[in-house]
């Protein structure tokens, strides 16, 4: 079937009408044939009838013979000699007649369709001659000849029957089974002539002879009522007319002395000439019947020669007819069926210019119409589609072209998660610096991840992917569980192994229904970050002493802070000199020494609120004790003093570092745009103050006096503050009586220190007035400390006036003080104020009031640059 | 905790119809009570706190859990939601935190 299915419609066609053909052709076959068979059938008939004549007569002549023969036999004498003789002839004549006959060359096939039959009868011909030799020696009886010649017109007739008892046509058949009962009839007719002329001869009938009679006479009867009733009127009446008259009746008159075996003496010859005209008769009737078969069946042969003809020319036009017809239509058809054809193959091959045009108005037609309609529609979607396709364009080159640079450049890895949780086919460039591989699009983003994270990440990452597509879960509730918000991994490139950490971030992508389509997901580098951390935290670490350091610092006045430090480091020396020259024995007294230094550094860092210090010395101090209370003291017991030692030391260098730092940036600061305010001076040395009066129990007001609303260059703030701060120890030290002394001389109990500050706008000089309200100067005291310090020589001791008495303060190494403490008596006194004041290219003027006052004024250039370095 | 969400959370139509300081005492009021929001401390003397949450879940799927955790481990806080939980916060919790993670939970607008 599928391989009709494939056929053109063109084999299809065919294929439809080849039976419609065959069964034209077969039919016309069937009828023309018919046709033929009918001709060829009245053909042979009329042929047969021919020689069934033939037959007829020589069995005619035959029939005269036997009777001939049976009267020569029954009567002793030559009567019917000479008749038998010329009857004889006469057979013989007929006999080769009808051999002359079937020689004939028209007759060929029928003989040939007969041969057997006719061979047959030859035979039976062929033993006449020795019939008739038995006859004339007389060895036969006349029943015998009767016999024989019987059993011959016997076969004749079946011969002739067989001839012609064939025929297909009812009305010849009929007349054909007619004249053979009328020939049976005929030669029942003979042989009652032949035994009736031998009973005439003999002068009776008896026994089987009789019965022989009567039976012939009867069956001559049956057989020709037989006749009459198929044989057709006109045969009829002819047999009726001719077979009758004055010899018929002597006939049956004779016949009937035969039958009653009465009246016998009439001549023998007298009855065969009566039969002989009456079978003559039958003999006329026979012949006007084969004649009329002979001329009905040459009619029905030329009826049928000419139907034959007509169904030829009839059929013939008739599928010619149909053939053109079927052509016709079927080329037609082919033609749409063909436009239709090409006119795809031109829309195939994208010619939607024509319109097909069938104008019939059948199936094929309204194919067209439809098709027609089809192309003016894919017309319109075309041109739809070349929209779509230029608005596609116009994205791509528009925005996919600028994500891809965007792609190509951004410093982020993106990329989108499909809802198999692949990775889309674009991505940033950046995943493949960040991940070191070019393999990434496709994988699902846990397997991509699967050899750089550890089973229980990758577990929580497959559990999250499939939370992020959850639409029931919050997206940032997921987010807060990101597994991979920071990770450490290791990529290889060029045979090294780099650690990365990154980040990975993920954003739902949903449609405008809020379903989730795809997860974007940024990856970033934060290696730089993460290590820049580390090294933050490190740092961090280490600065954060450093600021409390630097903290502690700030808190405390720079002038004491420095005056701290240069203290504590020249002791932190004097430790080590003492290790190093140390013998090796008396630890105790080593211990001692140390304990002392320790214990004052660890005092005076009390006294200026520095923390951090206080408590390393302190732990110092308590080491000291513990090896104190340790009777068995070795050398190797100090390192750990000598280590806290030296890290004191590294720390208090620090800070020496840091302070100068501090100044240098106070230095910056008060250059330039930044205006000079006092803010700063005064509160520091407020805060100085503070820490003084309550260090050593004397409460201290400060006023400060700017009634010009001057300024103090900054860069000279600093070493105002320090000769401020090292008059205020002064005067906390030396002229401030304590709170008992003042209430015995009926002074405030708070004693007040005032700082004032003017100008001098004609010598452009800062004035700047210090005053306390203490004990003042004495004197007597001042020269008696400079002859003890070897400043002034006991004769020098009276030659002074007061302005040299008060220039002795100001001299280096003297202190009036007898005990060592933070605020007095290390040589850093007046002297110090002295050389502070030179450094700022200024003067000084003190003035006093024993028991009331002590004032300096210090001038200061204005416009001092550069403070001579310490 | 009960003090956060009561000082937090008193405009949110919320009532707290009970606290329990172990797993077991946690399914027995949500046996009883049926609460639509359950606040789900993982971290839990003797029962598993994902146990408990299966629990939670089996007696009463349309609750909404919200998990709270000292622990950093995300493995647990994704196990949790695995097993329905909605909402989830770190310790220690303070009042806005716990407002954004329960507008979330309760779906209300920012």
């Amino acid at each position: 079937m599928a391989s009709i299915h494939n056929l053109s419609v063109k084999s299809k066609f065919a294929l439809a009408i080849l039976p419609l053909i065959i069964i034209i052709v077969v039919f016309d076959y069937l009828q023309i044939q018919e046709h033929y068979n009918d001709y060829t059938d009245s053909q042979r008939l009329n042929k047969a009838i021919v020689v069934g004549i033939e037959i007829n007569h020589a069995v005619h002549e035959l029939q005269k013979e036997r009777s001939i023969a049976t009267g020569f036999l029954s009567q002793q004498g030559d009567d019917f000699r000479q008749d038998l003789l010329d009857q004889r002839e006469r057979t013989d004549s007929t006999i080769q007649a009808f051999y002359d006959e079937i020689e004939r060359e028209e007759l060929a096939d029928l003989v040939a369709l007969h041969t057997e039959e006719l061979r047959d009868l030859g035979t039976y011909f062929d033993r006449i001659q020795e019939i008739r030799d038995n006859v004339d020696s007389r060895f036969i009886s006349a029943d015998q000849v009767i016999n024989y010649f019987s059993d011959i017109n016997e076969a004749a007739l079946k011969t002739v029957n067989g001839l012609i008892s064939e025929s297909r046509n009812r009305v010849a058949a009929e007349q054909v089974h007619a004249i053979i009962y009328f020939l049976k009839a005929k030669e029942r007719a003979s042989i009652e002539r032949a035994i009736g002329t031998q009973a005439f001869s003999r002068g009776t009938l008896d026994g089987e002879d009789h019965s022989l009679f009567t039976s012939l006479i009867a069956e001559q009867d049956a057989f020709i009522d037989a006749f009459i009733t198929i044989a057709d009127q006109a045969s009829v009446v002819y047999f009726n007319s001719t077979v009758s008259g004055q010899d018929v009746v002597e006939v049956d008159r004779l016949r009937l002395f035969l039958v009653q075996n009465q009246v016998l003496e009439n001549d023998a010859n007298y009855w065969y000439q009566m039969s002989t005209t009456k079978i003559n008769l039958l003999k006329k009737a026979e012949d006007f019947m084969s004649v009329r078969i002979h001329d009905y069946t040459e009619g029905i042969s030329a009826e049928a020669n000419r139907s034959l003809y007509t169904v030829l020319i009839v059929d013939s036009t008739i599928a010619l007819l149909t053939f053109v017809m079927i052509a016709f239509i079927v080329s037609h058809l082919l033609k749409d069926v063909e436009t239709l054809e090409e006119f795809t193959k031109k829309v195939i091959s994208g010619d939607l210019s024509q319109k097909v045009n069938i104008k019939t108005r059948d199936e094929i037609g309204h194919y067209a119409d439809t098709f027609n309609i089809m192309i003016s529609e894919i017309k319109k979607s075309q041109l739809a589609l070349k929209k779509e396709r230029d608005k596609a364009r116009f994205l791509y080159e528009n925005i996919y072209k600028q994500s891809q640079v965007v792609f190509e450049n951004v410093e982020q890895g993106i990329f989108l998660l499909n809802r198999e949780h692949k990775i889309s086919r674009l991505y940033s460039k950046a995943m493949e610096t960040i991940f070191g591989t070019k393999t990434i699009a496709g994988e699902t983003l846990v397997n991509f991840m699967r050899t750089l994270l550890i089973p229980r990440d990758l577990e929580a990452l497959e559990m999250f992917m499939k939370h992020l597509f959850n639409p029931e879960i919050d997206e940032d509730v997921v987010n807060q569980l990101n597994p991979v918000e920071q990770v450490k991994i290791f990529t290889e490139s060029g045979g090294m192994v780099n650690t990365k950490y990154i980040r990975l971030a993920f954003t739902r992508i949903e449609n405008k229904a809020g379903a989730i389509q795809q997860i974007m997901v940024t990856v970033t580098d934060e290696t730089e970050g993460v290590l820049l951390q580390h090294k933050l935290e490190e740092a961090d670490e280490k600065k954060k002493m450093e600021m409390e350091q630097m903290l502690s610092i700030l808190k405390i006045d720079p002038a004491l802070l420095r005056g701290f430090i240069v203290n504590s480091r020249k002791v932190l020396k004097s430790i080590s000199s003492k290790y190093e020259q140390h013998d090796g024995e008396n630890f105790d007294e080593l211990l001692t020494f140390t304990f002392q230094i320790i214990h004052n550094l660890k005092g005076n860092s009390i006294v200026i609120g520095l923390q951090i210090l206080t408590d390393r010395f302190h732990k110092i101090e308590d080491g000291i004790t513990k090896l104190k209370d340790n009777p068995k003291v070795v050398g190797n017991d100090f390192l750990t003093i000598l280590y806290e030692i030296n890290e004191v030391d590294i720390i208090v260098e620090n800070m020496s570092d840091m302070l100068r730092k501090v100044a240098n940036i106070y230095n910056k600061f008060s250059g330039e745009e930044q205006t000079d305010t006092n803010y700063d001076l005064i509160d520091s040395l407020k805060r100085g103050l503070s820490t003084m009066s309550e260090d050593t129990g004397k409460a201290i007001n400060f006023n400060f006096a700017n009634e010009k609303n001057l300024n103090i260059p900054k860069i000279i703030q600093d070493p105002v503050k320090d000769i401020l701060i090292q008059l205020m120890r002064n005067s906390i030290a030396h002229g401030i009586e304590a709170p008992n002394v003042r209430i015995a001389q009926r002074k405030l109990i708070k004693g007040n220190i005032a700082v004032t500050l003017d100008n001098d706008e004609v010598s452009d000089e800062i004035i700047l007035s210090y005053r306390d309200d203490g004990s003042g100067l004495n004197t007597a005291q001042i020269i008696e400390k400079a002859i003890n310090k070897n400043i002034l020589q006991e004769s020098e001791r009276d030659k002074l006036d007061e302005a040299q008495i008060v220039d002795l303060l100001f001299s280096d190494g003297f202190s009036t003080n007898e005990n060592v403490d933070e605020y007095s008596g290390r040589g850093h006194g007046l002297g110090v104020v002295k050389t502070k004041i030179n450094e700022l290219h200024g003067t000084f003027k003190v003035n006093f009031e024993k028991g009331h006052y002590f004032e300096i004024i210090l001038r200061f250039p204005a416009t001092v640059q550069n403070p001579i370095e310490e | 905790m009960r003090r956060t969400i009561e000082k937090n959370l008193g405009n949110y139509n919320l009532e707290i119809i009970g606290t329990a300081s172990n797993g077991s005492a946690a399914l027995e009021i949500v046996r009883e009570k049926k609460p639509d929001v359950i606040t789900l401390d993982i971290t839990m003397p003797e029962m598993d706190g994902i146990t408990c949450l299966e629990g939670i879940m089996e007696i009463h799927p349309t609750a909404k859990v919200m998990i709270i955790t000292a622990l950093s481990d995300k493995l647990t806080g994704l196990k949790a939601l695995d097993k329905g939980a909605r909402g989830f916060m770190y310790k220690p919790v303070n009042g806005a935190d716990l407002k954004k993670a329960f507008d979330k939970l309760l779906k209300k607008p920012d």
